[in-house]
Formats: structure tokens, sequence, C-alpha cells
């Protein structure tokens, strides 16, 4: 046998005589691997060592450390094997199974993994239907609530009107809801203070306003036609500064009242009869509602 | 007497050497009942499980030649092998049903959460 190695390495190096180093080299290399074979691992060991370091890697080292040791283990004889008998039928199998041992722990640690996601998914959905539960109640107590408080709003001023419709004339036009009031019961002939009867229906009037809410008013004084239209407008602008300066300090805010003289213009009733010049004496109160 | 002997000894260990391993019949019931196991798990299900139970049933095949050639110490070997891939073959059929089940637990929390924020 050594003879023959020998002679055939002989042969090798003569037959290539005129040949670069490196193919001699190669040539040795090929040699040694063939007479040396038991020191070459067989593939299924390879695999079964790359298969058990892919799974010592992954979730199975945390999630199934029981599989992964006894894949470690398999890998062990396999190793042990082809220490003692080199790469024989029996350490083939043994790999092969070894292989199989640590995808098996690559698997359960897989499935472990998935399961507590699932579990966690799981988890989360059930927050989530509380929550959407807790959300749905809450939305359907805020209409509860809302819609209570509308009714409410409206039951007082409902209110606010009715028991202004007793003192005074109410009616919806189009620039807003106005009250008017009539000047004989604010005011003495001729003068622009307030009667004190005449607090007591403003402050019934006020009391409306702000259970109501409202964006703005605007006060405005008539007189009939007797006089000057320079008197009447002075004393017209007086009276409603009177009565919206009286609001003011009855809780209506003062930046959103206003007051205006009309004088004699717009007259609600015939000039030339007591009673109508009566009805055209008076104060309106021109509420812009709120929105 | 001692060329007697010598004989018997020579016929025993020839015996032991050729036919002395026993029929692996637990080994190959054992390998049947996973590769069974396997199926019922869902195996047939998954295409890399299924290849590990066609693996594991070629073997099984595979041995039941090697038993009847009377290779039973080989045919030993082929069952072992024939179990790992029965045993990994349901391994993977497990992992593949977790994920598709994890999967879709997600996705239904993601459905949930869509809902909600509509």
């Amino acid at each position: 046998m050594m003879r023959l190695s020998t002679r055939f390495v002989n042969g090798c190096v003569s037959g290539l005589y005129a040949a670069r180093p490196a193919l001699i080299a190669a040539s040795l290399g090929l040699f040694v691997m063939a007479c040396g074979g038991a020191a070459v691992p067989p593939q299924e060991l390879l695999d079964a060592r790359s298969a058990y370091a892919e799974a010592a890697k992954g979730p199975a080292a945390d999630l199934a450390p029981a599989q992964l040791d006894t894949a470690k283990q398999s890998l062990d004889g396999a190793q042990k094997s082809f220490d003692d008998d080199g790469a024989s039928q029996k350490t083939k199998d043994l790999a092969y199974v070894a292989q199989r041992s640590a995808e098996i722990a690559a698997a359960e640690g897989g499935r472990e993994k998935a399961e507590r996601l699932r579990a966690a998914s799981d988890k989360d959905f059930k927050n989530a239907q509380v929550q959407g539960l807790e959300n749905f109640q809450k939305t359907k107590q805020a209409l509860a609530a809302e819609k209570v408080a509308r009714a409410e709003a409206e039951r007082k001023a409902a209110i606010a009107m009715s028991s202004l419709a007793e003192i005074a004339k109410v009616k919806e036009e189009s620039r807003g809801v106005v009250i008017t009031l009539s000047g004989s019961v604010l005011f003495a002939t001729g003068k622009s203070d307030l009667l004190p009867i005449a607090q007591d229906k403003l402050n019934q009037v006020a009391k409306a306003l702000t259970d109501q809410g409202f964006k703005a008013i605007v006060v405005q004084g008539y007189t009939d036609s007797v006089g000057s239209a320079t008197d009447n407008d002075r004393l017209s602008l007086k009276r409603a500064q009177s009565v919206r300066d009286y609001l003011v300090t009855r809780g209506v805010p003062s930046e959103k009242a206003t007051a205006e003289g009309k004088g004699a213009n717009n007259p609600v009733a015939d000039n030339k009869t007591p009673d109508g010049r009566a009805e055209n004496r008076r104060v309106e109160i021109v509420v812009t509602p709120e929105k | 007497m001692k060329i007697r002997t010598w004989v018997y000894w020579c016929i025993s260990v020839t015996m032991l050497a050729c036919g002395g391993a026993p029929v692996p019949h637990d080994a190959l019931s054992a390998a049947q009942a996973d590769v069974k196991g396997a199926e019922v798990g869902g195996a047939t299900e998954n295409p890399k499980a299924a290849l590990h139970v066609k693996l594991a049933k070629d073997q099984i095949e595979l041995a039941q030649k090697q038993i009847s050639d009377g290779d039973n110490e080989e045919a030993t070997r082929t069952l072992n092998r024939a179990q790992a891939d029965a045993e990994l073959a349901l391994a993977l059929a497990k992992e593949a049903k977790a994920q598709g089940e994890a999967a879709e637990a997600s996705e239904q929390v993601g459905k949930l959460r869509k809902e909600m924020s509509k």
C-alpha cells in the first residue's frame, strides 16, 4: 500500500513535471482526502450540525428547550459514532435522525411562539371588545345627557317666553324675536327715568333673556308723532338707553346689548287716535337668537 | 474434541453475525403509528410535512424489504429514520396550524380595531 502510494505520487509528480506547484499541491490534497476518508464527516452529519445550529438560534432555545436538548444529545450521539466508526452507515443514520430531531425542536419552538402570539391576539381582541362596548355605552350616555340638556334648555326657554308673554308682546320676526313693552308702563310722560313698576317687568325680561341665552339684543325706543322729530329722537334714545342699562345691571352682558333711538319712525298704530299714539310709544327689544 | 469445540464456536458466531438481530416488530409498528398520527394531525395539508410523511412511508417500505431479506439490524435503523421523519411531519403540521391560527387571530383584532375607529 505504502509503496503503491509512493509510486502513485511519484507518477503524478513526474507526469506534471512542468506543471505549476499549485496543481501539485491540489493533487496531493486529493490523495490525502482519498486515503484519510475517516476525517471527512458525511453530509448527514453536516446537515445535522447546521440544523441544530439553526434551531438553537430560533425560538426553540426559549420555548422548546427540552426538545432542543434531545436534539443536542442526538447530535452528540451521531458525532460520537463518527469519532468511533467514521462515516459508517450507522453514523449516517444517527445523523439523519439527529437532523430531524433538531428540526422538530425548531418546529416546536415555532409552534409555541405562534401559540403565544395567538393568545396575545385573543387577549387584544377581548380588550378591544370591552373597550368597544365601553365606548358605545359612553356615546349612548353622552347622547342621552345631551338630549336631557337640550330638553331642559327648551323647557327653560319655553317657560321664559311664556312668562314674558304675560307682561309683553312677543313676536318672532325676520330680524329676530321682538319683545315690545308699552311706554306707559315704563316711563312717565316726557321722562326717561324708569318707573318703579317698570323695574319688575324688566327684571322678568332680563331673567328670560339670561335663561334662554342669545347672541345680541338691540333695545329700540319709539315715540308717537307728537312734538319735534329732534326731541322725539333724543327722548327715544334716552329711554332705550335707560332700559338697556337697567337690563345690564340685571345680568345681561353689556357687550351684547346696544340701544337705538328711532323717534316716531315705524309706527305700529294710528297716531291720530290716543290709543294708537299710546301703542306707538313703546320700547322694542330685538333679540338675535344663539346660532 | 478441541476441533469440535472450535467448530461450534465458529457456527454460533456466524449465526449471531448473520441472523442474530431480532425482527424489529416494535420499531415497525411504532413508525407506522407515527405516520398515522402525523396524517391525522394534518401533515398531508402542509407541503413540508407531507414530504416527511412520504419519506417515512418510503423508509417503512424499505425496512419491510430489509426484514424479509433478513437485514434486521439495518431495518431497525431504517425504521428509526422513518420514525424521525414521521415525528417531524407532525411537528411541522402543528407549527403550521398554530401559525395559521395566530395570523387569523391577529387579523380579527385588526378588523375589530378598524371597525371601532370608524
